[in-house]
C-alpha cells in the first residue's frame, strides 16, 4: 500500500502520542502520506520535522486502509539524514553500539562520569537530556555468556541485543536458564547492533553495515536448524521488518520467517506440549505495559496467555499509551519535553489500576516508566524465573 | 507458522465486532478479535443512531423496507441491544442518555440539529429548542471549529475563544484531562459573565473522564454543558472505541491487532481457520466459529472494483444493487446512492446466504440493503445484529458439543 491509499480519515492522528503532545509535528497523516506527494527524490529533504516521529508505529497499526505513515516517515528520516549535517545527539546515538562497548569496557569510569554533574554538563551541551539516569553499564557483558547445549531437540539462537548485553546481561542469562529450563539449547551467536538505532538517528547506511553483518551470522545457525529468539521487542521488530523490508538485506525473508518473540517462543512450546513448565504462585499485582513494538510485530500479546497461568498473579493490560523514550529519542534535547508528557500519561494510566509494579517487555519502556513513577519495573523473563524457581547460578 | 485456538474468532473491531465479542466473552467462551486497523466508529460523533429519520425509531424500523436487516431482529433484541450497551459503557464512565421511545437532537458543528437516539451524557444537555441562548466557547487555532457557522444560523448564539496554547481537538483534550488546566481554565470562564442559557464547548473536553470535565464545567458556571461534535479527529468517536474495548477486554476477549486476513482454510461447510499476516511469519487462528463485522466499503469489510463487488475476508457472495451505472446518484449530497444497498445477505440466524458456511455469522454495516446514511440507523443496527449474531454463534456452539 502506498500514500495514495490514505483517505485522510486520521484515525493515526488520534493514536500518534507526538502530536498529542508537539504541536510542532503536523501528525502522522501529514508528515506521511500527505508530505509525501509533494516530495521529489530529485529535490532536497527539506522536512526538519520528520525527524520528531518517534517511530513508535502506532499510526500503522490503526490504518484501515493499510498505508503505513510511519514507514514513509522513515524513509524520509533517512532521506533527511543523509542530505543534512548531523548532530553530534544523532551521531552518537546511532553509534550507540561502539559507545556501549566502549562504556562497557571501562564500566566503573564511564558509570561514574555519567553521574557527574560534569558528565551531565557535556551530556546536556551535546543535546542528550539528563531527565532519566542513564543505565548503569555493566563490565560482564552477555557476549561472554556461555552457550548451554544438552542435545535437545529445540535448538535457539538469542539474539540478546544491546540493552541486555550492556545494562542488564542478569536478565539475559535468566532467559538462557528459563530457556534450558524449558529443555531448549541455548546458543549466543556473534551479533552486532540490530541496526534500529542508527535508522531511528537516520543513519541508513550504518543500519545496513550492522544488519548485513548480523544477517550473515544469523543465517548460519538458521541454516543449522536453529530457531532466532528475541526478547527486546525493537531488535524483534527491525529483524523480522526492517531487514528484509527498508534495510533491503538478502537473508531478510529467512530471518523473519525463523525468529521469535521469546514469549511467542514459550507459548509456542507449551501449546505444542513440547514444554510444560509447573508454574509456581507468585503473589504480585502487575501493569503489564505493551510496548509499541510488540503491538507492531503482529504476535498479539503471548506474554499475557503465559502470565494467565502463573498462579497468584494479578496483572492487567495497558496498551493504550506509549512510553515515550522510544530507546534514543526521549534522550535528545528536542524531544525530551514531548517524551515526559507522553509518558507521564502512560504512568497515569499505570497508576489508575493499583498495580505495585510495572511488567514490560522493552527495556526502554522500563526505563522510562521506572523512572518516571518510581515504582519497580520487571521485564517479563524476571516475573517467570520468579514462577518458575529460578535463581542465577553464580 | 504459529497456531492459535479459540472458541469464536470475531474480525473487525468496530461497534459490531466488539459488542459480539463482549457478549460471547461474557458467555465463558473463548474469544479473539482480528482486525486491520482501527474502525470508523472512531470517526463518528458517538451517538448511537437507531433510526434517524423518523420521529422515534422503533416505529421508524417498522417503516423501513421489508429487506432492510433491521427485520431479521426482533424488537425485544433491540431494547435488549442498547439496555446492555448503556449499561456497558456506564461501566466504563462514559455513560449514555437516552432511550428506545424517542430520538433526541444534539447540536451539530454547523448549527443544525442532528437526530439520534442514544447520546453521550456530555452532549445531553444540547438544547432541544431554537430560542434557548447558547454561548459557545472555542479554542485559539482550532482549525476544526467554527462557530461562526452556528451563530450564523442561531439565534441567541454568542461566543468567546480560549488560548489553550494548543490547536488541535487532540491535543485540547489532552490538556483538558490536567487538573492544572482545569485550575487556569475555570476562573478565566468564569470572568466571562455569561449570561446565556446554555454553555457550549467543540468536542475536546477530554479523553478518558469526558464525562466528568463537562460535570466539573457544569457545576462551576451553574449553567448545562455540553459539546458540539466536530469533524475527525473525533473524541467522542474515540471514546466509545475506547469504552467498547475496554469492555470487551474486560469479559476475557483478547483482541490482536493489524492482523489482516488473507487466508480461510475451509472444510466442507465449515470454516476452521483464518490466516493472518505479521512480520515475519503468518499466523493461523482456528475456532469453531467466526464473525464477520469488517463493515462495508471504508470499513474495509467491502472492496468495489470497476465491474463487481469483493466481500474481502471470505470471499462471500454480494448482494449488488444494480448495474454499475444505478450504484451512484449524479447528486452527490443525495441519500438514494444505490451503492449504499451493497453487502452481504444474512437470514435470520445471521448467517450469510448464498454460502454454505454453518459457523460464519455476519453483523453491522457489511449487511446488505442498510442503507445506512439514508436511515440514519449505523451503531443502533450494528448493536442490534451484533447480539443476534452472538445469539445464534452462542447456540450453534452449544449444538455442536
Amino acid at each position: 500500500m502506498n500514500y495514495e491509499h490514505c483517505i485522510r480519515c486520521t484515525i493515526c492522528v488520534e493514536n500518534c502520542p507526538v502530536f498529542r503532545v508537539n504541536p510542532d509535528f503536523p501528525g502522522p497523516k501529514q508528515a506521511g502520506p500527505d508530505a509525501q506527494r509533494f516530495r521529489s527524490a530529485r529535490e532536497k529533504a527539506q522536512d526538519e520535522w520528520v525527524l520528531l516521529c518517534s517511530q513508535c508505529k502506532r499510526c500503522e497499526m490503526a490504518c484501515p486502509c493499510g498505508v503505513e505513515p510511519a514507514q514513509i516517515i522513515l524513509r524520509e528520516q533517512q532521506r533527511y539524514g543523509k542530505e543534512h549535517q548531523q548532530t553530534p545527539a544523532h551521531l552518537l546515538f546511532a553509534n550507540n553500539y561502539y559507545l556501549s562497548a566502549l562504556g562497557s569496557l571501562t564500566a566503573p569510569l564511564a558509570n561514574f562520569i555519567a553521574e557527574t554533574r560534569t558528565g551531565k554538563f557535556i551530556f546536556r551541551k551535546m543535546g542528550i537530556s539528563t531527565h532519566l539516569p542513564f543505565p548503569e553499564f555493566r563490565f560482564r557483558k552477555m557476549s561472554r555468556e556461555k552457550k548451554r547445549l544438552s542435545r535437545n531437540a529445540r535448538k535457539a539462537a538469542f539474539f540478546y541485543g544491546c540493552f541486555i548485553n550492556f545494562y542488564r546481561p542478569d536478565i539475559g542469562r535468566k532467559i538462557i536458564q528459563l530457556l534450558s529450563t524449558l529443555n531448549v539449547d541455548v546458543v549466543l551467536p556473534p551479533q552486532w547492533c540490530c541496526g534500529l538505532p542508527a535508522l531511528g538517528n537516520g543513519n541508513l547506511a550504518l543500519a545496513k553495515y550492522f544488519a548485513q553483518k548480523n544477517a550473515s551470522s544469523l543465517s548460519d545457525y538458521i541454516d543449522a536448524g536453529y530457531d532466532i529468539i528475541y526478547s527486546c521487542t525493537s531488535c524483534g521488530l527491525c529483524l523480522t521488518r526492517d531487514y528484509p523490508g527498508i534495510l533491503d538485506i538478502p537473508q531478510g525473508r529467512k530471518i523473519a520467517e525463523s525468529s521469535y518473540d521469546l514469549h511467542e517462543y514459550i507459548l509456542k512450546l507449551i501449546n505444542e506440549g513440547y514444554a510444560k513448565p509447573q508454574f509456581g504462585t507468585v503473589r504480585r499485582h502487575i501493569a503489564y505495559h505493551i510496548p509499541c513494538h510488540l503491538r507492531a510485530l503482529g504476535i498479539g500479546y503471548p506474554l499475557e496467555r503465559i502470565m494467565a497461568g502463573i498462579p497468584g498473579l494479578k496483572f492487567e493490560i495497558l496498551d493504550d499509551a506509549c512510553c515515550g523514550l522510544s530507546g534514543s529519542y526521549g534522550f535528545k534535547k528536542e524531544n525530551a519535553t514531548a517524551a515526559i508528557q507522553i509518558g507521564s500519561r502512560a504512568v497515569s494510566f499505570i497508576q489508575k489500576t493499583g498495580a505495585e509494579s510495572i511488567v514490560a517487555d522493552c527495556g526502554s519502556c522500563r526505563m522510562q516508566l521506572g523512572g518516571l513513577s518510581g515504582m519497580p519495573a520487571f521485564d517479563p523473563a524476571e516475573i517467570l524465573c520468579e514462577s518458575l524457581g529460578i535463581t542465577l547460578e553464580k | 507458522m504459529s497456531v492459535t485456538e479459540y472458541d469464536v474468532v470475531i474480525i473487525g473491531a468496530g461497534v459490531a465486532g466488539l459488542t459480539a465479542g463482549a457478549l460471547l466473552a461474557g458467555r465463558g467462551l473463548k474469544v479473539a478479535l482480528v482486525t486491520k486497523g482501527e474502525p470508523t466508529a472512531c470517526l463518528s460523533t458517538g451517538g448511537i443512531d437507531v433510526c434517524s429519520r423518523h420521529e422515534n425509531p422503533l416505529p421508524g424500523i417498522q417503516g423501513l423496507p421489508p429487506e432492510h436487516p433491521y427485520h431479521l431482529v426482533s424488537e425485544e433484541v433491540i431494547r435488549q441491544s442498547l439496555h446492555d450497551f448503556q449499561a456497558a459503557m456506564a461501566d466504563a464512565h462514559l455513560p449514555y442518555c437516552g432511550g428506545v421511545e424517542k430520538n433526541r437532537s444534539i447540536l451539530s458543528a454547523l448549527g443544525t440539529s442532528k437526530i439520534s437516539c442514544l447520546v453521550p451524557s456530555t452532549m445531553a444537555a444540547a438544547p432541544r429548542n431554537t430560542t434557548e441562548s447558547i454561548h459557545i466557547i472555542t479554542f485559539k487555532g482550532l482549525k476544526d471549529f467554527y462557530p461562526g457557522y452556528i451563530v450564523s444560523r442561531r439565534r441567541n448564539t454568542k461566543f468567546s475563544v480560549y488560548d489553550a496554547g494548543v490547536s488541535t481537538t487532540m491535543s485540547l483534550a489532552s490538556r483538558f484531562e490536567e487538573k492544572e488546566f482545569l485550575e487556569t481554565f475555570l476562573p478565566w470562564m468564569e470572568n466571562l459573565n455569561i449570561k446565556e442559557d446554555r454553555i457550549a464547548f467543540p468536542a475536546v473536553l477530554g479523553l478518558e473522564s469526558a464525562a466528568e470535565i463537562v460535570r466539573t464545567i457544569s457545576m462551576r458556571a451553574g449553567k448545562p454543558v455540553f459539546e458540539i461534535p466536530t469533524i475527525p479527529p473525533s473524541m467522542p468517536g474515540r471514546r466509545l472505541f475506547n469504552a467498547l474495548k475496554k469492555n470487551f477486554r474486560q469479559k476475557g476477549g483478547t483482541i490482536y491487532w493489524a492482523w489482516p486476513v488473507v487466508s480461510t482454510e475451509k472444510t466442507g461447510s465449515v470454516v476452521e481457520a483464518v490466516t493472518t499476516v505479521s512480520a515475519g511469519r503468518p499466523n493461523s487462528i482456528n475456532a469453531r466459529a467466526f464473525i464477520l463485522s469488517t463493515g462495508s466499503f471504508v470499513g474495509g469489510g467491502l472492496t468495489a472494483t470497476r465491474q463487481t463487488i469483493l466481500e474481502n475476508v471470505f470471499h462471500l457472495p454480494v448482494h449488488i444493487p444494480g448495474a454499475r451505472e444505478t450504484w451512484f446518484d449524479n447528486d452527490y449530497f443525495s441519500l438514494n446512492h444505490g451503492i449504499g444497498k451493497a453487502g452481504i445477505l444474512a437470514d435470520q440466524s445471521m448467517r450469510p446466504t448464498g454460502a454454505d458456511w454453518k459457523n460464519v455469522f455476519v453483523c453491522g454495516s457489511i449487511l446488505a440493503n442498510t442503507e445506512i446514511l439514508k436511515n440514519g440507523c449505523g451503531h443502533g443496527l450494528a448493536l442490534a445484529t451484533a447480539n443476534a449474531a452472538a445469539q445464534s454463534c452462542a447456540e450453534y456452539l452449544s449444538d455442536e458439543l
